[in-house]
């Protein structure tokens, strides 16, 4: 978090008031926009458009349905199982990337080629590798995190303090402790960067994967339900959905300062 | 670095790219032709496909729906950000919400736009519009946070105009936090375009792969991927030659 940009010159007792007004203009917004979005679909849109009420009234029976859930289940699972394999493979290939002025010269344009490739565009071909099935989805995951993680690894790696490698080397660390006690710590914010965009990058994979492939996971969910016109529970499976990618993110930035306090965000992420 | 260093590294990279077109050759003549088609193959298909006019075809259509989606989430995006860089109050309001909806993956609102909005091109361009916004939003609002408040004290100080207060300050300002986020979303546009391409009415580059892949076309498949990719690689390496240079006093800024 950057420094808020509020005047420090209020009388004492003023923070607490700030902070309610804040908390108020907050729940005010959106409250608004929940109305707005309720008062649009009563007046314009055909009956089965989700609208708040609607979604707050199917919410318990979509949530406590074993169907929902197992979908849940396996959409995040593979994320979570897509971020887990790219993150280590990711690692050691960026900070490979990053210390070796080879590796890097051998592998930059494949690297940042793929990342720069809409990870769409790959689903014909994995759906002829892999059929459609469960590993269609984890390879979709796989391939949309992996390139993000190895970028800002390699930017991590690449970014050491010269004399914390000095350090090592006056004490004569061997070259694998330097990799794992120093450059992979001192790399960490960039890599943590790297994680938030890798998990953005993961969840849509999945999503469209289940699309394309129609394997039961949250994204088959809502193309499912909103095609027999049942907005409002297509709905709760967004949301779902939108809780993942809020609560990864949450987690990661937690992580990031209460680990990296000295981390700036806006340091590179790619 | 050196000349001699710089030229053994062009040397390492030829050597490595030397190395892999040779491996995806071998691969695809080895693994079978339902797998991975030759890079010779891919070439010669890709030749193929710009003579007949195909290729352009596809490229100009999808480069239209990727223009004026991207177009808009960068006019909506940055003009919105700006203006909750000036309305605190608006900025409060609304940026948790910002942050939610850039974690959200917008791909799963495909199949509503779909139901709503049916086949046409506008639901196409409202799809790379949401997968591009947020991003730009999202980033603009962080810069937009970041304003030290006496700037603009010292802006009113001095009487300034509220259009000199946004040329001056503001703009400049939160700029390089917006060229950021366009860069960042470049990439998902390009998601978001094939995306729209493939689930909404079929057109483009999508098209092309959608159905190549129904049809088995091995070759055509890896040639639309090359397509895409040096598309990708062309757009993101333009938004990052952007940023660098307009963005070259953000370090300072702080």
């Amino acid at each position: 978090m950057t420094s808020e940009s509020r005047p420090l010159t209020l009388a004492p007792g003023w923070g607490a008031a700030l902070l309610t007004s804040t908390a108020a203009a907050k729940l005010g917004a959106g409250a608004l926009l929940l109305g707005i979005w309720e008062t649009g679909v009563r007046a314009w849109a055909p009956a089965y458009v989700a609208r708040p009420t609607g979604v707050i009234a199917v919410l318990p029976s979509v949530l406590g349905s074993g169907a929902f859930l197992s979908a849940a289940a396996a959409t995040l699972g593979s994320v979570i199982e897509g971020l887990g394999i790219a993150l280590l493979l990711g690692i050691a290939m960026g900070i490979a990337m990053g210390r070796s002025f080879v590796v890097d010269r051998l592998l930059r344009y494949y690297v940042f080629g793929l990342f720069a490739m809409p990870m769409v565009a790959i689903l014909p071909l994995i759906t002829l590798w892999f059929g459609y099935t469960d590993g269609a989805r984890l390879a979709t995951t796989v391939f949309a995190a992996f390139f993000s993680i190895v970028l800002n690894a390699a930017d991590g790696a690449r970014a050491v303090p010269l004399e914390y490698l000095e350090v090592g080397r006056c004490f004569r660390a061997r070259r694998l402790r330097v990799l794992v006690d120093i450059v992979l710590p001192a790399s960490m914010p960039y890599l943590l960067a790297g994680i938030r965009l890798a998990a953005a990058r993961a969840l849509i994979g999945a999503v469209v994967a289940e699309f394309f492939i129609s394997v039961n996971g949250l994204g088959f969910f809502i193309l499912f339900n909103s095609r027999s016109f049942r907005h409002n529970q297509a709905i709760v499976a967004v949301l779902v959905l939108a809780g993942g990618g809020v609560g990864f993110e949450a987690l990661v930035n937690w992580v990031t300062r209460r680990y990296f306090p000295w981390y700036r965000r806006d340091e590179k992420p790619r | 670095m050196t000349a001699k260093r710089r030229a053994c590294g062009w040397l390492i990279t030829s050597l490595g790219l030397g190395a892999g077109a040779a491996t995806w050759e071998i691969a695809g003549r080895s693994v079978g032709a339902a797998f991975v088609a030759p890079l010779s193959e891919t070439l010669v298909r890709l030749a193929g496909l710009a003579r007949s006019g195909e290729l352009w075809h596809a490229l100009a259509s999808s480069l239209a729906l990727f223009a004026a989606g991207f177009a808009l989430s960068v006019a909506v995006g940055v003009s919105f950000g700006l203006l909750l860089a000036r309305a605190r109050l608006l900025r409060v309001a609304l940026e948790s919400y910002i942050a939610i909806l850039n974690a959200t993956p917008m791909a799963a609102l495909i199949p509503f736009i779909l139901s709503l909005m049916g086949f046409d091109f506008a639901p196409k361009v409202l799809v790379v519009f949401l997968f591009a916004v947020f991003p730009i939003l999202y980033n603009t609002v962080e810069g937009a946070r970041s304003i030290r408040s006496e700037l603009i004290e010292v802006a009113r100080s001095f009487r300034s105009t509220e259009r000199a207060l946004w040329r001056d300050v503001l703009l400049p300002f939160v700029l390089p936090f917006a060229l950021t986020g366009i860069r960042q979303a470049i990439g998902r546009a390009l998601v978001g375009m094939i995306a729209a391409e493939f689930f909404l009415s079929a057109s483009g580059l999508g098209m092309m792969l959608q159905s190549a892949a129904q049809s088995f076309d091995i070759a055509t498949i890896f040639a639309a991927i090359l397509l895409v990719t040096l598309l990708g690689v062309a757009l993101m390496e333009l938004g990052g030659a952007i940023e660098r240079r307009c963005a070259a006093w953000r370090n300072l800024a702080k």
